[in-house]
């Protein structure tokens, strides 16, 4: 299992290398000038050059993407145009409030989503079973900006339940921040819970079809128990995979939700630098999100072979 | 006798509702403010947009500043002396001004202040003319300059990026780097990039005493609030979903419709801000057909400003094509041009125009996208084509900042100079700085300007400035608009200006 690890580790050197080559390509191609954000709507050209030159950004691309990669060996991402702090800080001060979020939602998702698959294939083509694929669908339709826009008027504004947004830290004061955070992750987890649900009621049927169920069935072992341990353990290695894919889904969609929720975490830090072109954050950022893709999909892999002993990762 | 129970009965009256506001200041609390955006920077110095002054005209002050008319009266200096010839101003300064970090304020550190924003400041026509800056004493600052400025007090006193007092040690940090330790009634807290930035009241701060009340950025600045919290929504539903649920108390601006619903709430006060900025059109004269003077003339001639108004901005603007704000010494009355689709088409025919795409740039504000889209519509009456690029705001600014290339029309709010004067105003058409090529005779009426000393002589120039702006078509000026902003109605004695002030207002 190390050599594996290892493997994998060394192999994911150039998909991230490829990740940050493409961000600079793309920042290259996109039109923008972070100096701008500095001035009013007014501003004069010998303004504008003037911040140009106090940003270092009168200097040309290559060389400042020379200098980005010389500074990445280092470990060092650079420093922000605009936060007056290193990349590698305001992302560390941002990770915990994206990474509670987006843990959050994948822990209710995954619950609530293979619950309900498990139950749409055990009534297979009953109501419960039209009823939670209804609701899976819904919630796979709904764009999280709307349902989250939704959620603060309803029960925010309407009926004052939750606050309408913002974030309070865990180790400030948990109530508020379970009180914060549970708009945001509803929202965030509807769509992944929908995906889920899906996938976990085609395996889950599959599995439940086949001779070793039957056989369990045959020899008289109860009915959850043949449910649980024997469909939904042999279930579990493309509901495994979809969760990996959705990781990928719930940072993306936590770029939105944070947005509307105005939440201070890493999607925030990531569309702000954006909008303000603030280079050094945008190449810090993906790399960074790119980096916590490919370890969650190792350990999914790693995951295959304690499901399936017959997964072998040599 | 009459008189005298009049008066009687107004002093009753006066008692029994609690005779206005000086009674019923309330010391404590924390106001949050939602507002669109971070702003880039702390250091005064390095910014000048709108989002930072908000904050940084808090904890920073100036040696002039702006009264509640704009003019520039004392702040941190308690007056000046301009020699006969006007190039040296002596500036004496109030005494006992701390700083946040406890330090009296002294000459040496308005010196190295204004050094380095000489160096570097983010507006550097405001310090152009300045030749050489020293401490004349510990409490004394001269200035000399290179030529007469009868602008340079208001110069000095812009709130644009302002020129703020910072310590010395501060001072000598590179743009950007100064922490914000300023002299202002507010002390900084912390600064959470994208969530917000807190400042408390500073209890140091002694209020000048030349002033009894607040007057614009100078004044009385006496503050009630233990904190404020400046925090960024850029979801204009967070905000007014925040508003609404008391998480916080003024959402810097809002829109019409949202304004309208709001009223019936008896929780809020709808507070219209009119004018906040002008409407302006610009054309490149450097290249293409922005350079034919018959084609700007055919564009200003279609153009209907009541209706392009009306829909941009449909409950708050106001056709003032004056390029200073009402109010001013300065503002002309201007009557506002008349859609002209005869006169246009024959300008058109006079002018090199040959149905080709006119590329017209705007930045992705909504109102400014319905600006530049009625005037498309406007300008296909007479037979013109637009191609309208529509970009977010880094994007926008660095075609039209950036090169002569990539645009023929442009359209922004013109906020800041309309509210500081004529000069700020006629600046951005100095040198063809708005317009990308010189107009001399805009260039000789702004050095005039600049070297009159007496205000007759001044608004004659300015006049002769408006009629240039408007013979040759360098710009056409569409009128003002304005925002919504929306309290609660706990906050007591708010009054709207170039940001939303924390002195002077209470929680009741």
């Amino acid at each position: 299992m190390g050599r594996f690890v290892l493997r994998r580790l060394l192999a994911s050197i150039p998909a991230l290398f490829l990740v940050s080559l493409i961000t600079f390509g793309l920042l290259w191609l996109v039109p923008g000038d972070p100096a701008s954000i500095f001035l009013d709507t007014s501003a004069t050209a010998e303004e504008l050059a003037r911040v140009r030159r106090e940003l270092g950004l009168d200097r040309p691309f290559l060389i400042r993407m020379g200098e980005w990669y010389l500074r990445l060996l280092q470990g060092d991402l650079g420093t922000s145009l605009l936060l007056n702090r290193s990349v590698t800080s305001a992302i560390f001060e941002r990770l915990p409030v994206t990474l509670s979020l987006t843990a959050l939602a994948f822990f209710f998702a995954v619950l609530i989503g293979v619950a309900a698959g498990v139950v749409a294939a055990v009534r297979h083509g009953k109501a419960a079973d039209q009823g939670m694929m209804t609701l899976a669908l819904l919630g796979l339709s709904i764009p999280e900006f709307w349902l989250g826009l939704v959620l603060i008027w309803s029960v925010a504004v309407l009926l004052p339940i939750f606050p309408a947004g913002d974030y309070v830290a865990f180790a400030k004061d948990p109530w508020q921040w379970a009180r914060h955070i549970a708009l945001p992750t509803f929202t965030l987890a509807c769509v992944q819970m929908g995906f889920v649900a899906r996938m976990a009621r085609s395996s889950m049927l599959e599995v439940l079809g086949q001779d070793f169920v039957r056989t369990a069935r045959a020899k008289g072992l109860p009915e959850p128990y043949v449910v649980l341990r024997h469909g939904l353990v042999n279930a579990m290695v493309p509901i495994v995979t979809v969760m990996g894919i959705m990781v990928g889904g719930l940072l993306g969609g936590a770029v939105v939700i944070e947005q509307v929720f105005s939440i201070p975490g890493m999607g925030r830090l990531i569309i702000g630098a954006v909008l303000s072109r603030d280079f050094p954050v945008i190449q810090g950022g993906l790399l960074f999100l790119a980096l916590i893709y490919l370890g969650v999909n190792l350990l999914v892999d790693l995951l295959y072979a304690v499901i399936d002993p017959r997964v072998r990762l040599e | 006798m009459k008189k005298t129970y009049l008066t009687l009965a107004m002093s009753a009256l006066l008692l029994l509702t609690g005779g206005g506001p000086a009674h019923a200041q309330k010391k404590g609390g924390d106001v949050v403010i939602a507002m669109t955006a971070a702003p880039p920077s702390l250091d005064p110095h390095a910014t000048s947009a709108q989002v930072a002054r908000n904050v940084n005209l808090h904890m920073f002050e100036t040696l002039y500043a702006r009264d509640e008319n704009a003019r520039p009266v004392p702040d941190l200096a308690t007056g000046v002396t301009v020699s006969p010839d006007g190039l040296t101003y002596v500036f004496n300064l109030r005494q006992g001004v701390k700083f946040h970090n406890g330090k009296d304020m002294t000459s040496a550190d308005v010196v190295a202040s204004l050094e380095r924003y000489r160096k570097a400041g983010a507006s550097p026509a405001l310090v152009a003319a300045i030749s050489s800056v020293a401490a004349s004493g510990p409490n004394q600052v001269t200035i000399k300059l290179k030529s007469v400025q009868s602008t340079f007090l208001g110069n000095l006193s812009s709130p644009r990026a302002p020129i703020a007092i910072m310590p010395s040690e501060e001072a000598a940090k590179d743009m950007g780097k100064a922490d914000p330790i300023g002299t202002g009634p507010f002390r900084f807290v912390e600064f959470k990039p994208d969530s917000h930035v807190k400042i408390a009241r500073f209890d140091g701060y002694k209020p000048n005493p030349a002033y009894k009340e607040r007057d614009g950025f100078a004044g009385a600045k006496v503050v009630y609030l233990d904190s404020v919290t400046f925090r960024f929504m850029p979801e204009a539903g967070a905000r007014d979903a925040a508003l609404q649920t008391g998480q916080v108390q003024i959402n810097e601006t809002t829109d019409g419709p949202t304004a309208k619903r709001l009223r019936g709430n008896p929780n809020l006060q709808v507070i219209p801000v009119l004018p906040w900025a002008a409407m302006i059109l610009k054309f490149n004269m450097a290249q293409g057909i922005g350079a034919d003077l018959n084609f700007r003339r055919a564009v200003a001639q279609s153009l209907n400003l009541e209706e392009i108004m009306a829909v941009a901005y449909a409950d708050i603007y106001r056709l003032d094509t004056s390029w200073v704000f009402a109010g001013s010494a300065y503002h002309t009355g201007r009557t506002t041009p008349k859609q002209d689709l005869v006169a246009a088409k024959a300008s058109l025919a006079k002018s090199a125009y040959k149905g080709e795409k006119v590329t017209f740039i705007v930045h992705n504000d909504r109102p400014t996208v319905d600006t530049a889209t009625v005037i498309q519509q406007q300008l296909a009456q007479i037979g013109v084509t637009v191609d309208l690029k529509v970009a977010d705001w880094p994007t926008t600014s660095k075609i039209g900042l950036g090169s002569d290339e990539g645009w023929n029309l442009w359209t922004h709010g013109f906020g800041i100079e309309p509210y500081e004067g004529p000069a700020s105003s006629m600046s951005h058409w100095v040198k063809g700085q708005g317009q990308r090529k010189a107009d001399p005779m805009i260039d000789s009426i702004f050095d005039r300007f600049n070297s009159e000393m007496i205000v007759n002589a001044q608004q004659r120039l300015f006049t002769d400035f408006e009629k240039q702006m408007n013979d040759q078509v360098i710009a056409v000026n569409m009128g003002n608009f304005g925002l919504f902003q929306v309290a609660t109605t706990k906050l007591k004695n708010f009054k709207p200006y170039r940001i939303p002030r924390m002195w002077g207002v209470w929680l009741d």
